[in-house]
């Protein structure tokens, strides 16, 4: 190719630096991140557990499960180890040291280990607390309500998932049976996300109220979100979580509008004019 | 192959140029300008109001096509969830936004297209799946109000295979990756495009042809820019390599082109075909940013702005403002070609980008063009050849990578050793490796339906 000979006489740094690369620091073990040590169990079962969970290995996690239930309490094996390993997963899902992939791979060995305790146990564990989610109706792309969901279930929420494509009368039926802390709506489409408003305007015909309504994904913005009340816009699947949490610790929709920088932890580009 | 030689391929120029109605021609030997633009929220309440939101937007662009002495360009109407869902709308819509352009091209001369995309509304989990449901049904109605009222050609994004490519791409799962887009998208593909150029075939509308938008761009949308910390660049590039094989099968059911401009494995499908292909970078930066937005110039034959809302910007109305900047690119590309400097032109434009990242270095014509030979190389095999496509993606990377061309960090390195060792070890026989994903996949993706494929 003729462009070939001319690769030689270009100065990349003047055309494209992979800042990525720049930044990137030296390579370690995950259980050797410092603020993931402090987390991590140190006494077993409950380190094999962990360490099960924060490789993503679903396999070696299910057998130190398994061996950890024949000498201790299902709870202590969720607690002391199951959580601890989602805990440094998330550190370095944070700190840019995981990816997606890592927190997914973990969050399905996690729960694979929660199951097995749950069997142990004969029932369900105690979950933080209900959180409905559904993609828009007239909308099939749910890869945004799925993450939500993981990030979710993996937090320790129970959530009552009705899938892509939900109607209205579905999503208000749920949300007076299950009266969840948290109600999650995504769509990709300007006109899909239009149902937002409208389930907010029957919620309060029937008089319900939910503490938060997050609406998000692909061509949802702040500025439509912020048009109607209950509502906040939710800008990354992995703050769902963190929005949770403010919410079961007394945060109102209002106030995540105006402290979601805060409350997630980290820069958000949506959110810059209410940074400080 | 179409082109026997990378260095044939050029923008503006297909083996195989398109014509449609009112006089315009595609891969003729200039590129066409295309603007896109989403109708305001809340427009979609019935039909009286979308019908006028979508004539504003095409008179709009008339307007401002005349007023800045534009020769041709492509008007794309992509459609809502009600406007596919209810083929009456569609078909209205389409008569109403033809007769605006049609009134331009009688009064002006000007050389004018409407694309209309159909929405796939299908959704795999809902009973009877994606096909011969009610959504179904309605897909096709509406491919057939459109032909039957004026679109210049049809397109669509179809979601075929979309469940399990969500899982891979959330777990970086190449298998799933590979069986999502390659295997169980082309399935689908052949299932809607035969329907689709079938009833396109009885009017004068083109089929033109179909993009990966709900995987690929899904994959690179997840990746994100430098700095996001969801996909590894190199899984996204890939699976780009991979949906080059499912977005060929539309034109092997006898597509025409051009093909859809969201498909940014274009370059490689039009290596193999000859057909034209829109395509969108800098200009589409309304819609979401890429990595690669001047080197997918080099090869397509319309230029398009993706989508916008329907708003006041500065400048105007979005379907002026965004028709003018494609429009300026393409005078540009269209002056370069005149001068016979269009080579030139597009090996600047391939520079400009082509170790930006991973996804950029793989659609460098040159690349698009190895990539494709891989996919040939296996024929009408949906499986060997995706397959064939990664690994010859993966071996461009690391060819660049061991020039110290491209840098990758340890994290997209690690994720394409992982995933070029996984490809090698997959089965040599399309039902072994079929067989083992519908087992494995059935099991681990609750929305995969076997049935939908036939399987």
């Amino acid at each position: 190719m003729a462009y070939v000979q001319l690769e030689p006489k270009i100065d990349w740094s003047r055309v494209a630096i992979r800042y990525n690369v720049v930044v990137e620091g030296p390579a370690i073990k995950p259980e050797e991140d410092p603020d993931v040590k402090k987390v991590l169990p140190t006494e077993e079962p409950f380190l094999s557990v962990a360490m099960g969970v924060l490789y993503g290995d679903m396999e070696k996690t299910s057998e130190a499960v398994k061996k950890a239930l024949q000498e201790v309490d299902p709870l202590a094996v969720i607690e002391k180890g199951l959580v601890k390993g989602m805990d440094g997963v998330s550190i370095l899902y944070a700190k840019g040291l995981y990816y997606l992939p890592d927190v997914m791979l973990s969050a399905d060995a996690m729960m694979e280990g929660i199951r097995l305790c749950e069997e142990k146990l004969g029932k369900p564990t105690k979950k933080k607390a209900k959180v409905v989610s559904f993609v828009a109706e007239g909308d099939p792309h749910d890869i945004g309500k799925n993450m939500v969901v993981m990030f979710l279930r993996a937090s320790g929420y129970e959530v009552i998932d009705l899938g892509r494509d939900v109607p209205t009368e579905t999503v208000i039926k749920a949300v007076e049976e299950h009266r969840p802390i948290f109600l999650t709506g995504t769509a990709l489409m300007t006109t899909t996300m239009t149902q937002f408003p409208k389930i907010v305007e029957e919620l309060k015909k029937r008089g319900i109220s939910v503490p938060a309504f997050g609406c998000g994904g692909g061509a949802v913005n702040r500025e439509f979100v912020e048009s109607y009340d209950m509502s906040v816009y939710g800008v990354k699947a992995h703050h769902a979580p963190k929005l949770a949490d403010a919410l079961l610790a007394g945060k109102t929709w209002k106030d995540l509008r105006y402290e979601y920088i805060k409350v997630v932890g980290e820069w958000v580009d949506a959110y810059a004019d209410r940074a400080r | 192959m179409a082109y026997k030689d990378p260095d044939e391929m050029v923008f503006g120029h297909a083996k195989f140029p398109v014509s449609e109605h009112w006089d315009i021609q595609f891969g003729a030997g200039y590129v066409v300008p295309e603007v896109k633009v989403a109708p305001r929220p809340g427009t979609e309440k019935d039909l009286e109001t979308l019908k006028k939101e979508c004539v504003s937007i095409a008179e709009q662009a008339c307007e401002r096509a005349v007023g800045i002495g534009i020769p041709f360009f492509m008007l794309e109407q992509e459609h809502v969830f009600q406007q596919t869902y209810n083929p009456k709308w569609a078909g209205e819509i389409t008569a109403a936004q033809a007769a605006v352009l049609e009134k331009y091209h009688e009064e002006y001369g000007i050389k004018v297209a409407l694309r209309q995309t159909v929405a796939d509304i299908r959704v795999e989990e809902k009973k009877p799946g994606l096909r011969g449901s009610d959504y179904d049904n309605r897909i096709a109605e509406t491919v057939e109000a459109c032909a039957a009222n004026g679109a210049s050609d049809i397109a669509m994004e179809t979601m075929g295979g979309k469940a399990v490519l969500d899982y891979g791409c959330m777990r970086g799962d190449i298998k799933a990756i590979l069986f999502g887009i390659g295997v169980l998208g082309s399935i689908d593909m052949e299932y809607v495009w035969t329907r689709n150029v079938k009833i396109c075939k009885k009017y004068d509308c083109r089929p033109a042809g179909d993009t990966n938008c709900s995987g690929a761009n899904t994959l690179m949308f997840v990746a994100g820019l430098l700095l996001d910390k969801n996909l590894p660049h190199t899984l996204a590039a890939l699976g780009r390599a991979i949906a080059a094989a499912r977005t060929l099968v539309a034109y092997e059911c006898g597509a025409t082109g051009p093909g859809k401009d969201c498909g940014y494995e274009n370059p490689i499908v039009k290596a193999i075909t000859g057909r034209p292909m829109a395509a969108e970078g800098k200009d589409a930066v309304c819609a979401h940013q890429d990595l690669m937005g001047n080197l997918v110039a080099a090869v397509c034959d319309v230029w398009s702005n993706e989508s916008v809302f329907h708003d006041q910007e500065m400048g105007g109305w979005t379907p002026a403002v965004w028709l003018g900047a494609t429009a300026n690119e393409c005078n540009l590309m269209n002056v370069a070609i005149q001068a016979g400097q269009h080579k030139i032109l597009r090996d600047l434009y391939v520079l400009a980008d082509k170790y930006r990242d991973p996804q950029a270095l793989i659609l460098a014509y040159d690349n698009a063009w190895r990539i494709g030979r891989a996919i040939v190389e296996y024929g009408k095999d949906i499986y060997l050849r995706a397959r064939a496509a990664a690994l010859e993606a993966g071996r461009i990377i690391k060819e660049a990578v061991e020039a110290k061309k491209l840098v990758l960090t340890r994290f997209e390195r690690d994720a394409l050793e992982h995933a070029m060792k996984v490809l090698e070890s997959l089965p040599t026989e399309s039902h072994r490796f079929i067989e083992e994903c519908v087992r494995e996949y059935k099991r681990k993706v609750p929305t995969f339906d076997p049935k939908s494929y036939e399987l």
